[in-house]
């Protein structure tokens, strides 16, 4: 399972695959709350991408990937 | 396999064997004018119909044969050999793949690499032998050297890079490394197609930098579709435009790749106003070329145009439906999108302006007037490296000037060129050969039974006694026998095809074989318009290809050789067809070394092909003949052309099995002449028939020379051989009955004359001996089947008009 989904808190494991958004994004609407943990995700899908960037949703820990974590910096730190 | 594919295989062959002919006519004369237009014609139909199917290799080879053809045809390059080589290869490539996806369905996957590699070299040509090297770049043309300053009014956003990263670049730059900007816009659909954007952004060979960006206001969380890319990716890499091509060759419509000058990294942090300036100081007198239009742009910039015109024409319709409002919404949608796909991102604004005001006042007229005053702006987007910007004014003018002219008069081409690409379309249709066999195998029996007819006549008269109906039936009889004719011979013609379908793959063959020899050969094809069969025209490829791979490899000798026995650099091997009677006749004819009948014969009883007194006996004439013999090879070293032993042997077991004949003819040291004869049809066989012993049998028309009677008086015995002298010529008679085995003597006629059927058989003439002669007849043969066809002395058996089985001598078997 390339993503889980615990109770406060989701975890990005691996590649996420598209199938993936639309779980997340329910979660995330859900439970605005939601903490994500990217630490051990090598890539995902722009969709997921997209929910995240849309979510802002509290990012625990940041890729351990330093490419994909300077790329999700960049759009997923609030600028001002 | 679909009819689509079919079809677009048997078309790819047939444009494949036209270009082939064109790159070689073209070699003959490069600045052929008609021919480059032709074959720049048939590359571009073959590339665009293999994008109807999902065939990327072979479309990328194809792509790039194009690019490579347009600048030949632009004068930018001069054709040569090597160019015709590696085009050559390339369509013998994509002629490999059209096989594969007959045979199998599919491309192997392990050719993409081929292909890859097949497109790159093609590319790299283009910029080995472009003549001016300031053309400037297009979306398909490598940036290879130091690439030309793009358009002021599209220059990146530079300054969203980090100014470290810049500077590393900057630095980089200078140490003769070139970058590229990318602006990589997916459709919104794109997760439905499989696509993944970020994935292909972060994979992009040689990125240094990138980010991701909104191409849309993103929804609140709540109504957001996850399924609709709203995101757009701005990159900075190090790769090579072509490499660039490549990558993203599947979204080719997403992306804009542009070639960064070191300038803009330096400058990108003023403000563009200022840039503007600093940037003409910095770079004037260097020239901004115009940039090369694909012909992609030519046919969106069509397309835009009809778009426009029909948004203009719904517009300024002047009824007023309910519906009003919603029309002008959709006028504006499609103007906005359109605006987006140009990357026009201001003018949605003033859409939506315009929008609003013709809602208000419920007419099309603000909308209209936009239009009309912003179309130029539209058409002026399609030249790929100028996305005008409404507040760069100056720039924007002096491209949309240029651009608004141009898309008219390339218009005009283009569909010129498709108009009359359908008038030259041939006038043939495309049967499958199984329903013309079909036709044929009716027709045959159709003249079986018209034959039946005039024994019915006879029936008629002698056993009822009805002379009118006979009579009757006897003109009904020659109706049907003219109709049948005709129709035995329009089937025929059908059947019928030029040799030129077998001599076209010649020019080639030659020039690969005698390149490879290091020989100058000049092919001279002569009467290609000579019709045959088409399994005679079929059947005879094979050996003529292996009569040519001998005279090149064994005739025709090299330039140094040829100019030191006083000929001529260049060989010359000519081959002719001709129509003789019922025959067709080839000729292979080559100026080269000849044939030294000493060494065959040598050779021969080496190989224990003849007894020694053959080789004392055999003629030089016989004796160059042996070539033909199995195992025979003068070649003292196996090459990969020939030296096997088995090539003349399979031509002449060929040309046999279609009842031809194949002799050849050598003077030594001037040269070779093969000929071969073959019939023109095998589906009617004339006939002789002959009577012996109360039976009929027939003896093929092609070895009956003559029939004449000989007083038995004049037949001498040598010991167990009748012979006679015929013409002032000792004929060996033999008597058919003995032959056949049949215990009966020969009847002779009143005049105590033996009726002799004189055949040429195995070099020789002969006298047959029957007891008599009927008509001439033409049958359709049918061999033998099942045990019978052990039977050697029959060739067949065919099906007389009352129903009786007619055998078939096989003249070369029974004497």
């Amino acid at each position: 399972m390339p993503i889980e989904f615990k109770r406060n808190r989701v975890v990005f494991r691996d590649v996420v695959r598209v199938e993936e958004a639309e779980a997340l994004l329910e979660v995330l609407q859900k439970k605005p709350s939601t903490k994500v943990d990217l630490a051990t995700c090598t890539h995902l899908h722009t969709a997921n991408l997209q929910v995240l960037m849309v979510a802002r949703p509290r990012i625990d820990s940041w890729p351990q990937d330093p490419e994909l974590r300077t790329w999700l910096q960049a759009v997923l730190i609030p600028t001002s | 396999m679909n009819p689509l594919l079919e079809q677009f295989l048997s078309e790819s062959r047939e444009l494949l064997e036209g270009i082939g002919q064109k790159l070689m006519q073209l070699e003959d004369s490069p600045n052929d004018r008609r021919v480059i237009d032709d074959l720049f014609r048939s590359v571009h139909t073959l590339k665009g119909n293999s994008g109807l199917f999902t065939f990327p290799e072979m479309t990328r080879v194809l792509h790039a044969g194009e690019d490579l053809l347009g600048k030949v045809r632009n004068g930018e390059m001069i054709f040569s050999r090597e160019l015709a080589d590696r085009l050559l290869d390339a369509m013998d490539f994509v002629g490999l793949l059209s096989n594969e996806i007959e045979s199998t369905g599919c491309i192997d996957a392990s050719r993409a690499a081929d292909s890859a590699r097949l497109a790159e070299s093609l590319r790299a040509l283009i910029a080995e032998f472009s003549v001016s090297a300031t053309s400037g770049p297009s979306r398909s043309i490598p940036v290879i050297t130091k690439s030309p300053v793009a358009r002021l009014s599209e220059l990146p956003p530079l300054s969203e890079v980090p100014e470290a990263l810049r500077i590393e670049a900057f630095r980089r730059c200078g140490d003769g490394e070139n970058f590229h900007w990318i602006a990589y816009q997916p459709v919104p659909e794109c997760f439905f197609q499989g696509d993944d954007p970020f994935h292909r952004a972060r994979q992009t060979p040689g990125l240094l930098w990138g980010r991701v960006l909104l191409s849309e206001p993103l929804p609140p969380l709540v109504e957001l579709d996850t399924y609709r890319c709203s995101l757009k990716f701005h990159l900075l890499t190090a790769a090579f435009h072509e490499e660039l091509v490549e990558y993203f060759r599947y979204v080719p419509d997403q992306v804009e790749i542009a070639a960064v000058d070191p300038l803009w990294l330096a400058i990108s942090e003023c403000e563009p106003e200022n840039r503007v300036g600093i940037e003409n100081d910095l770079v004037s007198g260097s020239p901004v070329s115009e940039p090369e239009r694909s012909p992609e742009s030519i046919e969106e910039a069509a397309a835009l145009t009809r778009i426009l015109t029909a948004q203009q024409q719904i517009l300024a319709s002047d009824d007023q439906p309910a519906w009003l409002s919603g029309r002008l919404k959709a006028v504006a949608a499609v103007l906005k999108n359109l605006a987006n796909s140009l990357g026009n991102a201001e003018a949605e604004g003033q859409i939506e302006a315009s929008l609003a005001e013709a809602v208000a006042s419920a007419s099309g007229l603000p909308l209209l007037e936009w239009l009309n005053a912003h179309q130029s702006q539209f058409t002026s987007k399609l030249v790929p490296q100028s996305a005008a910007n409404g507040s760069r004014a100056n720039a924007e003018e002096e491209t949309a000037a240029t651009a608004t002219t141009k898309p008219a008069a390339d218009d005009g081409i283009k569909f010129g060129r498709r108009a009359e690409d359908n008038q030259t379309g041939p006038r043939s249709l495309k049967v499958d050969q199984a329903k013309i066999d079909r036709l044929m195998n009716l027709i045959g029996e159709l003249v079986v039974e018209k034959n039946a007819l005039p024994y019915l006549a006879q029936r008629a008269e002698a056993q009822y006694g009805v002379r009118e109906l006979s009579r009757e039936i006897k003109g009904q009889y020659s109706v049907i026998n003219r109709i049948a004719d005709e129709m035995q011979d329009a089937i025929m013609q059908v059947r019928m095809m030029a040799v030129s379908i077998v001599f076209q793959r010649f020019p080639r063959l030659v020039r690969d074989i005698s390149h490879k020899l290091g020989k100058e050969v000049q092919l001279v094809l002569e009467g290609e318009q000579t019709e045959a069969d088409k399994n005679i025209i079929e059947a005879l490829a094979d050996p003529l290809i292996h009569i040519v791979r001998n005279s090149l490899d064994h005739g025709l000798e090299t330039p140094e050789v040829r100019q030191a026995n006083g000929k001529a650099e260049t060989g010359t091997l000519t081959i002719r067809a001709a129509q003789q009677a019922d025959r067709v006749v080839i000729e292979i004819v080559d100026d080269g070394k000849g044939i030294d009948p000493a060494v065959i014969k040598r050779k021969a009883y080496e190989k224990g092909l003849i007894d020694e007194a053959a080789l004392e006996r055999m003629d030089d004439r016989s004796a160059v003949n042996l070539i033909f013999a199995a195992g025979l090879s003068t070649a003292a070293v196996v090459s990969d052309l020939s030296g096997r032993g088995v090539g003349m042997d399979v031509v002449r077991t060929a040309v046999e099995k279609l009842n031809g004949t194949v002799v050849v003819e050598s003077q030594l040291g001037n040269g070779t002449s093969i000929r071969i004869s073959l019939p023109l049809s095998m589906a009617v066989t004339q006939v002789m028939i002959i009577e012996s012993d109360g039976q009929l049998f027939g003896v093929p028309m092609d070895h009956v020379i003559e029939t004449v009677r000989v007083p038995r008086h004049s037949i001498h015995r040598i010991k167990q051989s009748m012979t006679a002298v015929l013409r002032g010529r000792v004929v060996p008679l033999k008597a058919l009955n003995d032959l056949l085995g049949i215990p009966a003597q020969h009847t002779a006629n009143a005049d105590d004359e033996l009726s002799v059927l004189l055949v040429q058989a195995g070099g020789g003439v002969l006298g047959l001996l029957v007891d008599g002669f009927r008509e001439t007849l033409g049958v359709i043969q049918k061999p033998m089947a099942g045990l019978l066809s052990n039977l050697s002395i029959w060739s067949g058996s065919a099906l007389m008009g009352d129903g009786s089985v007619l055998m078939i001598l096989n003249i070369r078997e029974i004497v």
